[in-house]
C-alpha cells in the first residue's frame, strides 16, 4: 500500500494569548490523508483553521499535539520540503527583483542544480505566460501577474506536492481558467495538490476530494460526487424533447410513485458565457 | 554543506540588494560624507589640531553612521518579510531557519563593508590632503631652522597623519557594527515591530558603552545593595562592551595597536557575533510565523 | 529540547566566555568619567561621550577654550582645558597647550594686571604657573612614553620657575624616549651647567656630546664647554676648546 502524500495525525494547534486570557484553539484533533496524485480541496469560512492547517503541513508552525508526515517522513525535517511547492495567499515577493531573478532565487533556495536553472526558469515563465515580463521588476506587476509568478516559484523545483492557498484570488476569469488547466495537467503528471479556496465552483471543478473545516474541526470530508450527490434524486437532461414526450415521462414517473421535483431549462454558468463572449470578441 | 552555503549566499544577496535600494542608505552615506568634509573646515579654527580634529570627526562620523546603518538596516528585515509574507515562500523551501538568519546577517554586513570603504576612502583622502597642507605649512615655518629640527617636525606631522593604525581603527569599527547587526537580529527574532527593535537597540548602544564600567563595579564593588549588583550583573552578562572597539581615541592620540591586542579584540567581536547569532537563531527557530 | 532550557544552555556557554574575553581585552583606557563633567558639559555632550564620541567632544571643548583665551577669560579657559584633558587624556597637544596657556598667557596677564597690587600679581602669576605645571605633570602621568610633555615641563622650569635642576632632569628624561627632540640632551647639559655643585657632571655630559661629532658642536655647546672648562679649571692640555 502506497504511503499517503500528506498525512496529518491528530493535529491540534492552540495559540497562547498573552496575559492568560482564553487560549485560541485553531485546530482540534485534525486527521487528514491525501493520496499521491490527488487534488484535495480544503474549504472553510474565515477563521476555520485552513491557514493553520497549511502552515502545519508546510512546517512553518508546529502543532501543539500530533504530527504530519510527507510521504511517510516526519515534516519537521527541512529536507522534506524539497518535495513541496507552496503558493501563499496574497503573497508578495521581493519587489526589487525581476520575474526571472525571483525564479532564480527560489531555484537556488530549492536546491535546483545550477545547470538546470536557466532552462527551468524560461520554461516556467512561458508556462505561466510571463515570458515577456521576465525582466520587469515585480513591483510593476499586477496582482494577477504576481499570482502567476508565485505559481511559477512553487513549481520551480519539480515538487511532488503543491500547496496552493487561494491560487486564483485576484485573477481574472481567463487567468483563473489557465491556472485551473495547469492544475489539471499537473495532476495528470502525478503531482499531489492541496488547494485552499473560497471559490467553491472552482473547487468543484478540479478537486477529487474536499474537506470542510469549521472552528478547527473537519466536519465533512470525501469525494465530491459522494458529498454532493442528493441520494434519492436523479438528474436527467434531455435534448430536443417535445412537450408531449415530457408529459408522458411525467405520467410514468407518477405511476411509479416517484415525484418530479423540478422541471427547468439547464443554464450555462456566467463564467462560461463570459469566456465564450470574450473569445468570440477576440476573433 | 555547499547547498547550505548557496542558500545563505542567495538570501544574503537579495538582502543586500533590498537594502542597497533603500533611499535611507544613500541619505546616511551622504550625511556621513558631508560630516567628514566639514571636519576639514572645523579644523581650520585650530591650526595646530588640523589632523587630530579631521581624524576625530572623520572616524567619529564613520563610527556613528556605520552603527546606525547596522541597526536601522537590520531592524526592518524580519518585520518587512513577515508583513509582506515573503518569509512564507522562502521558509516553505528547504531553507533552515539558521540559513535564513545567516543570510540576513551577511547581506547587511556586505552593505556595511561597502559603506565603510566609501566613507574611509573619503576620510583618508581628506586626512591626506590636510597632512599635505600641514607639511607645507611646517616647511614654511621652519624654513630657517636647522634641518634636524625640520625633520623632527615633519616626522611628527606624518605620525599624526594616516597610518596603519587608522586602518585598524576602521576594522574595529566594522567589527563593532557587525556585533550590532547580530544583536539587532537577536532582538528582532522575537520583537513584533521595527520601532521596538530600534528603540531597544538605542538603549543597548548606550548601555553597551558603559558595560565595562558596570562590569568593573559588579566585580570589585561589594558595598552596593543586592538589587544594584543584580542589575550590574545583568548588564555585564548580556550587553557587549562596545567601548572596547572605540580605540580610535588612543590611535588618534598616537598610541599604537599591537597585533596581540588587535587579535584579542577581533576575537571578542567574533564571540559576540557568534553568541548573539546563536541566540537569535535559537529564538527564531521556535517562532511561529 | 524545551526552548527555555536550550536558551539557558546557550547563555551558560556564552556568558563566561564573554566575560573572560572582555577581561583579556581590558586595557588602560581613558578612565571613568566624573559626575561633575556631566554637569559641566551638559546632557547632550555627555550622551555623546557615552555614545563613543569622546574624542570629538574633547576636540570641540578644546576649540571652545580658544574663545576663552581670546576674551582673556582665564577661568573659562581653565575649565575647558580641564574638561578636554579629562575626556581625552591621550592627546598630548591638550596637555601641552594647557600648560602653555596657564604658565605663559594667564601667568603673564596676571603679572601685568594693573588693578592689583604687585604682591597680589606675583602671587596670582605663581598660582597660574603651578596650574601649568600641574597640567604637564598629569599629562606625563597619562602619557609617560611621550617626550613632548617632558620637554614642555623642562621649558616651564627653565623659563618660568628658573629651576635649572628640574629643567635638566626633564630634558634628560625626554632624551631617553623615542621621538624626542634632537636638542634634549644638549639642553639638559646646559641646564645642569647652571646648577650649583653639578658643574663636573655638566662638563662630562657636554664633553660626551662634543665627542659625538660635528653635528653636536653647535656654537652654544662650544661656548658652554669653554665656560665649564674655565669654571672647573681644567688644565690647558686637557681642554678640548682652545
Amino acid at each position: 500500500m502506497t504511503e499517503p502524500a500528506i498525512r496529518v495525525i491528530h493535529a491540534t494547534k492552540i495559540f497562547p494569548t498573552p496575559f492568560r486570557r482564553r487560549r485560541i484553539v485553531a485546530l482540534q484533533d485534525l486527521n487528514l490523508e491525501i493520496a499521491p496524485g490527488e487534488i484535495y480541496g480544503l474549504l472553510g469560512p474565515n477563521g476555520s483553521g485552513k491557514s493553520t492547517t497549511l502552515k502545519i503541513i508546510l512546517g512553518l508552525i508546529g502543532p501543539t499535539r500530533g504530527s504530519v508526515r510527507i510521504f511517510g517522513r516526519d515534516n519537521s525535517s527541512v529536507a522534506v520540503r524539497r518535495d513541496i511547492g507552496f503558493l501563499p495567499e496574497n503573497a508578495y515577493f521581493h519587489k526589487f527583483l525581476t520575474g526571472a531573478e525571483t525564479l532564480r532565487f527560489h531555484a537556488k533556495l530549492s536546491g535546483l542544480p545550477r545547470r538546470q536553472t536557466k532552462s527551468r526558469v524560461a520554461e516556467l515563465l512561458a508556462t505561466v505566460g510571463l515570458a515577456r515580463a521576465a525582466d520587469a521588476r515585480l513591483g510593476t506587476y499586477s496582482k494577477g501577474m504576481l499570482q502567476r509568478i508565485g505559481l511559477a516559484q512553487a513549481l520551480i523545483h519539480y515538487p511532488k506536492i503543491l500547496v496552493l492557498d487561494e491560487p486564483t484570488a485576484a485573477v481574472d476569469p481567463a487567468g483563473s481558467r489557465d491556472i485551473q488547466n495547469l492544475i489539471v495537467s499537473l495532476k495528470k503528471r502525478g503531482t499531489t495538490i492541496l488547494l485552499s479556496s473560497h471559490l467553491l465552483t472552482q473547487v468543484q471543478e478540479v478537486c477529487d476530494r474536499v474537506g470542510i473545516l469549521h472552528r478547527g474541526k473537519l466536519l465533512r470530508e470525501g469525494h465530491l460526487e459522494d458529498l454532493l450527490a442528493i441520494e434519492n434524486q436523479t438528474e436527467l437532461i434531455v435534448e430536443n424533447a417535445t412537450p408531449d414526450l415530457l408529459h408522458r415521462l411525467e405520467r410514468e414517473i407518477a405511476a411509479a410513485n416517484a415525484r418530479v421535483v423540478a422541471r427547468r431549462k439547464p443554464q450555462t454558468s456566467l463564467e462560461q458565457l463570459f469566456l465564450k463572449v470574450t473569445e468570440t470578441g477576440d476573433e | 554543506m555547499s547547498s547550505s552555503l548557496g542558500r545563505i549566499g542567495a538570501i544574503a544577496r537579495t538582502t543586500f540588494i533590498e537594502l542597497a535600494r533603500l533611499r535611507v542608505f544613500y541619505v546616511l552615506v551622504l550625511f556621513a560624507l558631508v560630516l567628514i568634509i566639514s571636519s576639514s573646515f572645523l579644523a581650520r579654527i585650530s591650526f595646530q589640531q588640523e589632523l587630530q580634529v579631521t581624524k576625530d570627526i572623520g572616524l567619529g562620523a564613520i563610527n556613528f553612521f556605520l552603527s546606525m546603518l547596522a541597526i536601522v538596516a537590520t531592524a526592518q528585515l524580519l518585520p518587512r518579510d513577515l508583513e509582506d509574507r515573503v518569509i512564507y515562500s522562502v521558509l516553505a523551501k528547504p531553507v533552515r531557519r539558521f540559513e535564513y538568519m545567516l543570510g540576513k546577517f551577511f547581506g547587511v554586513l556586505g552593505l556595511l563593508i561597502i559603506s565603510l570603504v566609501a566613507m574611509s576612502i573619503l576620510c583618508l583622502a581628506v586626512i591626506h590632503l590636510r597632512e599635505g597642507a600641514a607639511v607645507r605649512e611646517t616647511m614654511q615655518q621652519l624654513a630657517q631652522s636647522p634641518s634636524e629640527e625640520l625633520d623632527h617636525a615633519l616626522v611628527g606631522v606624518h605620525q599624526a597623519g594616516a597610518n596603519r593604525d587608522l586602518v585598524l581603527a576602521l576594522l574595529l569599527t566594522l567589527t563593532k557594527a557587525a556585533v550590532l547587526i547580530s544583536l539587532t537580529l537577536c532582538i528582532s527574532s522575537f520583537a513584533t515591530s521595527n520601532i521596538f527593535t530600534i528603540t531597544a537597540m538605542a538603549m543597548v548602544y548606550l548601555v553597551g558603552h558603559l558595560e565595562s564600567i558596570a562590569r568593573d563595579f559588579w566585580l570589585h564593588q561589594r558595598a552596593a545593595g543586592w538589587l544594584v549588583r543584580a542589575f550590574l550583573a545583568a548588564v555585564a552578562f548580556f550587553f557587549p562592551d562596545l567601548q572596547a572597539f572605540n580605540l580610535s581615541d588612543q590611535i588618534i592620540a598616537g598610541g599604537s595597536l599591537s597585533n596581540l591586542m588587535l587579535l584579542k579584540l577581533l576575537g571578542l567581536g567574533v564571540i559576540y557575533i557568534v553568541g548573539y547569532l546563536v541566540i537569535a537563531i535559537a529564538i527564531f527557530s521556535r517562532r511561529e510565523l | 529540547m524545551k526552548p527555555v532550557l536550550a536558551l539557558i544552555l546557550i547563555l551558560a556557554a556564552f556568558v563566561p566566555l564573554k566575560l573572560k574575553m572582555e577581561a583579556a581585552c581590558d586595557r588602560i583606557g581613558p578612565g571613568a568619567l566624573s559626575i561633575d563633567l556631566r554637569e559641566q558639559i551638559g546632557q547632550a555632550a555627555f550622551i555623546a561621550v557615552l555614545g563613543g564620541f569622546r574624542s570629538v567632544i574633547a576636540d570641540l571643548l578644546f576649540i571652545d577654550a580658544y574663545s576663552g583665551w581670546e576674551r582673556t577669560d582665564w577661568t573659562y579657559l581653565l575649565l575647558r582645558l580641564r574638561q578636554a584633558t579629562e575626556l581625552q587624556p591621550r592627546a598630548i597637544l591638550f596637555w601641552e597647550m594647557a600648560g602653555w596657556h596657564m604658565a605663559w598667557n594667564a601667568g603673564t596677564a596676571a603679572l601685568e594686571d594693573d588693578s592689583k597690587s604687585p604682591a597680589a600679581r606675583r602671587r596670582l602669576q605663581h598660582d597660574y604657573l603651578e596650574l601649568g605645571e600641574d597640567f604637564l605633570v598629569r599629562g606625563i602621568a597619562h602619557n609617560p612614553e611621550k617626550p613632548q610633555l617632558y620637554e614642555a615641563l623642562a621649558r616651564l622650569y627653565r623659563d618660568k620657575f628658573h629651576d635649572h635642576a628640574r629643567a635638566a632632569e626633564n630634558f634628560e628624561k625626554a632624551s631617553r624616549l623615542p621621538g624626542h627632540a634632537s636638542y634634549d640632551e644638549r639642553f639638559s647639559a646646559y641646564e645642569l651647567s647652571y646648577c650649583e655643585g653639578r658643574e663636573r657632571e655638566a662638563y662630562d655630559r657636554l664633553l660626551t656630546l662634543y665627542q659625538r661629532g660635528e653635528n653636536q658642536r653647535l656654537p652654544r655647546l662650544l661656548n658652554q664647554l669653554r665656560a665649564m672648562e674655565e669654571r672647573l679649571k681644567i688644565p690647558a692640555n686637557e681642554r678640548v676648546i682652545p
